[in-house]
């Protein structure tokens, strides 16, 4: 009995030890290898409870199997975004390995996607900047023509229309009912594809200018035309009255009074005028649009959009305070 | 003045219908230089319109308008009447000097500016020169201390006087007044009435058309009662507005206002 069970123990010990070494060396590539085929089949969770199997190294042990183990859980929760458990897989290592220089720089990495991106923003932004205020000045080039040629366009179309001569008011009708009822951009797409069917081929920005120019000329002229025509009629007759003419009482008289009521009208057209530009862009004219839209095609990068939004509201901002100053210096004879 | 012997302005048989109203019905007058000539009646009894009309404010349908002897506002072609060209119109109505019930101030204009607009725009006189002309204006109707306002600081009869002074600006030959006391509370009728009567004592041919009574009676020369589109009755004021009146219509009239 003594014998036997010495010689059992024996064997037990061997086989004890035997095994455990066996299985330990076999345990970590066998389980590696499980977790890998586990990852190729796409169960990641299965995969990482292999891997946390994997024991902390008792001090003097190999810590290769550990550390691999750990680090690869790490990869793989960092890739579900689960940031705060993949730290936590890098902190068990580093809590035995201060010094592991795998651990500390994923640990980094994953810092850097937690922390605010405002500074990759500000690089984007200084990035794409020139560009978009190179595509701004168009923009606003583009927007100051117009607004300087549509309110004469404008005036002219009122004072056609609300002339006497029929073929003039005609004439004015028929450009109002026109260039109103179409869409600008089909009218861009007539003067800059159409126009050199024709024999008449013209820039961007001279299409973009005659294109906008009429389109806001048609909506100021009724906008005009009303104002005009809400000047009390005693104005007129009272210049006409002291020996003018009906051109020097338009000049003189009406049409100053209506600079007043002209200006929130016009205001809101000109604000819808910055926006419409965006339109140009279709006609290979690059603004502030066509240069955000370039950016983000180019880098895929929604921050060159969200600057173009701001630029176009400083651009509307800046234009609204412009325009109320206007307006009440326009109307400063009114105060009592 | 061989002008005495001329009447300054001729109306023969002038005609103004709107649609299926006559406002004003073949009417004759003739306005000798330096009358004071005073038309009442009530409303809708055509005085705004006749006056109107002697400034082709309104286009008459029939009859002449002769000023200075000379055929004014119209012209025949191939037999039909026209209106005459905006020039020669325009030149007529610098030469009457025209004020509103309504005033119609140029309010984007300084009260200065209102009363130099005519000189300086319509008879191009330089800056300085109109200035000085609407100055003087200004001092005649006592509004110096305004000249730098803009209308809308004003009382109603200053702006009435304001627009006394930009007609007279003008130099006209005659003035017509339309209702210029009527927009104005009670009070401020004397300042207009005392500019009027101040014009009327510098000799200034004028034809007032007026609800005011007292004022007909102390300024006019002659005074008519329209209505209808109708002269009913002409004559001094003495003749008009004595008891012996015997024209029903004028006394129930004359009878509601005094």
């Amino acid at each position: 009995m003594k014998y036997v069970s010495s010689r059992a123990l024996v064997a037990l010990f061997f086989l004890c030890t035997l095994a455990g070494t066996c299985r330990g060396a076999m345990d970590y590539d066998q389980l590696f290898r499980q977790s890998s085929d586990l990852m190729a089949q796409g169960d990641l969770d299965g995969a990482l409870t292999l891997l946390k199997q994997v024991p902390a190294p008792a001090p003097g042990e190999d810590a290769g199997p550990f550390v691999s183990s750990r680090m690869q859980a790490a990869r793989i929760l960092a890739s579900q975004e689960e940031t705060d458990k993949a730290l936590a897989a890098c902190q068990e290592v580093l809590r035995l390995f201060p010094d592991n220089s795998e651990a500390r720089n994923f640990v980094a990495a994953l810092k850097d996607q937690l922390r605010p991106k405002w500074h990759t923003v500000l690089a984007d932004t200084l990035r794409f900047l020139p560009a978009l205020g190179r595509g701004a000045m168009m923009t606003l080039l583009l927007v100051l023509c117009t607004m300087l040629v549509s309110p004469l366009g404008g005036l002219l179309i009122a004072l056609g229309r609300i002339s006497t001569l029929r073929p003039v008011s005609g004439l004015c009708w028929f450009i109002i009912w026109f260039f109103r009822g179409t869409p600008l951009l089909l009218q861009l797409f007539f003067i800059y594809y159409g126009l050199p069917s024709l024999g008449i081929t013209l820039s961007p920005m001279t299409a973009a200018v005659i294109g906008l120019g009429l389109n806001y000329s048609a909506y100021l002229g009724e906008i005009i035309r009303g104002a005009i025509q809400s000047i009390d009629h005693g104005q007129m007759e009272a210049a006409k009255a002291i020996g003018m003419s009906y051109g020097q009482a338009m000049r003189r008289v009406i049409i100053p009074q209506t600079y007043k009521r002209l200006m929130p009208p016009v205001g809101n057209e000109f604000i819808a005028l910055i926006k419409d530009t965006a339109l140009v862009s279709t006609i290979a004219m690059v603004e502030l649009m066509r240069a955000a839209d370039q950016l983000f095609n180019t880098y895929f990068n929604i921050t060159a959009l969200v600057l173009a939004a701001m630029i176009y509201l400083v651009l509307t901002t800046i234009f609204t305070f412009i325009f109320e100053k206007i307006e009440y210096r326009a109307g400063i004879y009114e105060q009592r | 003045m061989n002008s005495a012997s001329q009447p300054l302005l001729t109306l023969e048989n002038i005609t103004k219908r709107f649609k299926d109203l006559t406002a004003v019905n073949g009417i004759n007058l003739e306005v000798s230089p330096g009358e004071k000539l005073v038309i009442i009646g009530p409303s809708g009894s055509g005085k705004s319109t006749l006056l109107r009309s002697i400034n082709l404010l309104e286009e008459i349908d029939e009859g002449t308008i002769r000023f200075e002897g000379r055929e004014v506002g119209y012209v025949m072609r191939h037999g039909k009447r026209h209106a005459d060209r905006p020039q020669a119109i325009s030149a007529l109505r610098a030469e009457i000097g025209m004020v509103f019930q309504h005033f119609h101030l140029f309010p984007h204009m300084t009260v200065l500016g209102n009363v130099m607009e005519g000189p300086l725009t319509v008879q191009c006189k330089p800056a300085d020169e109109a200035r000085s002309i609407a100055d003087g204006m200004l001092a005649k109707v006592g509004l110096s201390d305004k000249r730098d306002v803009f209308p809308a600081t004003l009382s109603g009869g200053q702006k009435q006087r304001v627009a006394i002074a930009r007609a007279l600006a003008m130099h006209p030959k005659m003035m017509l007044f339309d209702e210029p006391t009527s927009a104005l509370d009670p009070e401020l009728v004397g300042e207009v009435f005392d500019a009027i009567h101040t014009l009327a004592d510098e000799g200034m041919t004028m034809i007032i058309v007026t609800h005011h009574m007292g004022f007909a009676r102390e300024l006019a020369d002659r005074v008519i009662f329209m209505d209808g589109g109708n002269f009913l009755a002409e004559g001094t004021p003495e003749e008009l507005f004595s008891k012996g009146q015997d024209n029903e219509r004028i006394r129930s009239f004359l009878n509601r206002l005094l």
